[in-house]
This record gives C-alpha cells, structure tokens and sequence, in this order.
C-alpha cells in the first residue's frame, strides 16, 4: 500500500509558510536599492542623503581646513565650490548614479553614492 | 495532530531558508575607503577575516608611502634618493626599481621616474605654471633611468640633481603589496582602488568600467569583464589647467619636457602586476597607439586606447562592452 506522505493542502501550508520566509528577508533590504549620497571628510561620514527622496535644494557645508559648497537637489548630487586649487572636485559634475564618486583631495572630503553596476572604475 | 506536525515542519524548513538567505547576505563584502599616498583609496574584502583585512591593507599602503614611495617623509627610500643620493634597499623596493628601469629602457624613455625635477616645473599637484623652454631644458638634463644605479642592496644617483618621483607607479606599487599581502589570507574576492588603478583579486569574472574621460567622474564608456587582475588608466582629463586658452595637462612626454599631444585622451592597461600596469599606461599614453600596443605585448599586457574622436583602439575587443554610444571601435 502507497502511503501519501503529504495530502494537498498540506504542500499550499509549507508553500506558503516558505514564500513569506524568502518575501520577508527581502521586504526589509529593499530600501538599499536606492542611492544613498555619503559625504566623508577624512574617512568620517559627515552626512548622507538619500537622492531618491531629495527634490528641493540642499546645502551642505562640511567643516573642513577649504571651505566646501556641496549642492544636493532633484536626485543630484554635487561639489558646488571649494577653495581647493585644482577644482578637479568641481569640475567632476553632477553624481546620480550608484558608484559614483566624487572626491576633494586636498579636503580629504569625498561623496560616494552607494552601491555600483560595476566592481570599479579605473580612471 | 497530524496537520500539527506538517505546520511544525513547514516552520523548520522556512526557518532554515531565512537563514540560508540571511548568512548568504551577511558574507556581503566590507570596504573601507581612506586618504593616503596624496591620494583617494577604496578596499572591499569579501572573506573570513574581511575587517581585519581591512585593517591591514591600509596599514601596507601607508607604510609603503612611509618607508618607500613619499618625497617628504624622511625615513623613506625616495627622499633619501632625491636629498642624500643614495639609499639602502630591501629585496622587494630593489626588485620594484629594477623593473620601473627595465619598463623606462623598453619604452626608450617614455616611462621616466626619474622626471621629478621636470614635473616640479609644472607644479600641477600645487599652483601649476607654464615653465619656460630655459628652465625645461636645465631639469631635462637631469633626467633618464641611467641616473639612478641599483646593486647590492643600495641605490644611488649618479646625477645628484635627478629627482625621483613615483607618481605614474606608486599606485600600481601599491596594489602589488596588496596583492602579495591577499595571497597570504582567505580572501574570496577584493577590489581595491588607489587614485582609480584597480587591484581585482579572487573569484570569479569582474567588471570594471573605463572613466568617460570627457564625462562627470563618475561615469565611464566602456566596461571590461575581466578575470582576478591589475588595471590602471592614464588620462589627460586629470590634473590639468588652463593658461591663455591653452590647455595643460600632468602627462609629461620625458623627450620635451611638454604635455603629450598624440590624439590619445586615456590609455588603459591591464596586467597581473600592479606596477606593470601603472606604469605601462604613462608609457602607452607617450608612445601613442602602435609602440603602446608592441610595448603592452613584450610585458603580456593588453592596451585600450581612447583618442580625441572618440574611437577605442584595443587588440581585445571580447573583453570590452562599449556602454556610451558616443563611442565606437576602432577598425585598427
């Protein structure tokens, strides 16, 4: 005689019970999929944004030994002004996009926007 | 009791897939970014021992800038070159100098780092100026790799004036300490960044994008798909300024003393040596295509070009994904 280990209902039971498992370690990691902007002056982070959500313009003035402008409005991110000589900060644009960095040498300030398509980028 | 039993079990199994997930989530790699070498450096470690590793990368790049590469530290072999004319070496600092004169002779002077006392003229890590053809002349002749002479453990300067200076290698010095350092751990995968040349180490493919070098920092035109590796890029768009509507930038041709001006805006280098790499992508940017790629083959290195109008040149079209659409392949 066959013996039904499992009756219908039973497996819809165990089915359910394991997809709210998987829904539920994934409910809580979805906000990591949004880019987040970090400014770090010296490897400590001074403040972050969350570009998804930033719309109107936001002013942020890291203490550090330049004098820093940095600009975050319409999901965009940027180093306005900086006293620093070579203005590479500057001139490196608007970020957006996950992995994208700018940095301020002689500031020692950074933006990073978290996450990345890539490992890295060489430049 | 039966049903009891069955909604018992479905918990166990469901208990045992969140935690599959959870651990598969939580050996989620760390990374650590910090200032050293006058530069920006990045690390993430995916292993065992991540955060301890961490700890100690950093520790190597800063003492490699402490001991060997920095100008103004005064325990370090590049000072006491530059101020004393000599100075004693350690098995791997002399094997990293005779290479770095190895790749200058192969590249017949393309690659120079004894140009120190040219690229202070051009000061474009401080306030950059324009330096006159008198003054290029004097510091050119205080330059080339026979300048310097490596045996028994010391290395001396035969032209007391000659400056050494390992900024188009240190960073790839840098990645090969690391290297050596990962190969010691259980490191799964690593991806560390000193000012943008890139140590790819471990499992599996990764990808790794080329800087748009006329685009925002952050976004890039092509991207590799590349195994564990070292890749470094030269570009004009760094370092660079503007002096009655012409401009500058740092990558200095070691036969003029002058900015290089060949057509080609960023030159990648992909090697398993982080010096090779480094240093290869000056010498490639100098030599320009065709000497880029012959020199690029005698190391088993591969060369991307970028050029002004916007073509990439490489020998290894399978490895790149063009993602800008201003840019195209080149029919070399």
């Amino acid at each position: 005689m066959k013996i039904k280990l499992f009756k219908k209902g039973d497996i819809i039971v165990i089915a359910a019970v394991i997809a709210a498992a998987i829904l539920l370690t994934f409910i809580g990691k979805s906000d990591a999929a949004m880019p987040v902007a970090e400014i770090s002056v010296d490897g400590k982070t001074v403040e972050t944004v969350n570009l998804y959500s930033v719309k109107e313009k936001i002013v942020i003035t890291p203490y550090s030994e330049y004098n820093i402008k940095i600009i975050a409005q319409n999901g965009e991110i940027w180093f306005e002004h900086s006293d620093c000589t070579d203005k590479l900060c500057v001139s490196a644009g608007k970020l957006s996009k996950s992995g994208d960095v700018a940095v301020c040498l002689p500031a020692k300030t950074v933006i990073t926007v978290s996450g990345s398509d890539v490992d890295a980028v060489v430049y | 009791m039966k049903r009891i039993a069955v909604c018992l079990s479905a918990f166990a199994v469901a208990a045992l897939v969140f935690f599959v997930i959870y651990d598969a989530t939580a050996s989620k790699p760390l990374s650590n970014s910090f200032f050293s070498m006058n530069t920006y450096v990045s690390a993430q470690v995916e292993g065992k021992n991540a955060e301890e590793n961490l700890v100690e990368i950093k520790k190597i790049i800063e003492n490699l800038d402490l001991n060997v590469l920095s100008r103004t530290s005064e325990n370090s072999v590049v000072y006491n070159l530059n101020k004393n004319g000599e100075s004693l070496l350690d098995a791997e600092t002399a094997a990293y100098l005779s290479l770095l004169s190895d790749i200058s002779k192969q590249s017949g002077g393309a690659f120079d780092y004894t140009l120190g006392a040219v690229s202070d003229l051009w000061n474009f890590g401080g306030t950059p100026s324009v330096p006159n053809e008198v003054q290029l002349s004097e510091a050119l002749s205080h330059s080339g790799h026979e300048k310097i002479t490596i045996a028994n453990g010391k290395a001396t300067m035969a032209d007391k004036k000659a400056v050494i200076d390992f900024g188009a290698s240190g960073k790839g010095i840098a990645l090969d300490c690391v290297k050596s350092y990962l190969e010691t751990q259980k490191v799964k995968r690593a991806v560390v960044s000193v000012g943008g040349s890139v140590l790819l180490y471990g499992e599996d493919e990764f990808t790794v994008g080329i800087r748009n070098p006329k685009g925002d920092s952050g976004s890039y035109v092509a991207t590799l798909n590349i195994p564990e590796n070292c890749v470094s890029t030269s570009g004009s768009y760094e370092q660079s300024f503007e002096k009655d509507g012409k401009k500058y930038h740092h990558i200095l041709n070691p036969e003029t003393g002058c900015p290089v001006n060949n057509g080609i805006i960023s030159a990648t280098v992909i090697s398993e040596n982080g010096l090779v790499s480094d240093a290869l992508s000056t010498a490639c940017f100098v030599l320009g295509i065709e000497k880029g790629f012959a020199l690029a083959e005698e190391y088993g290195a591969s060369v991307i070009f970028i050029t002004e109008d916007n073509l990439i040149h490489t020998k290894n079209p399978e490895i790149l994904n063009i993602s800008d659409s201003d840019y195209s392949l080149a029919e070399d």
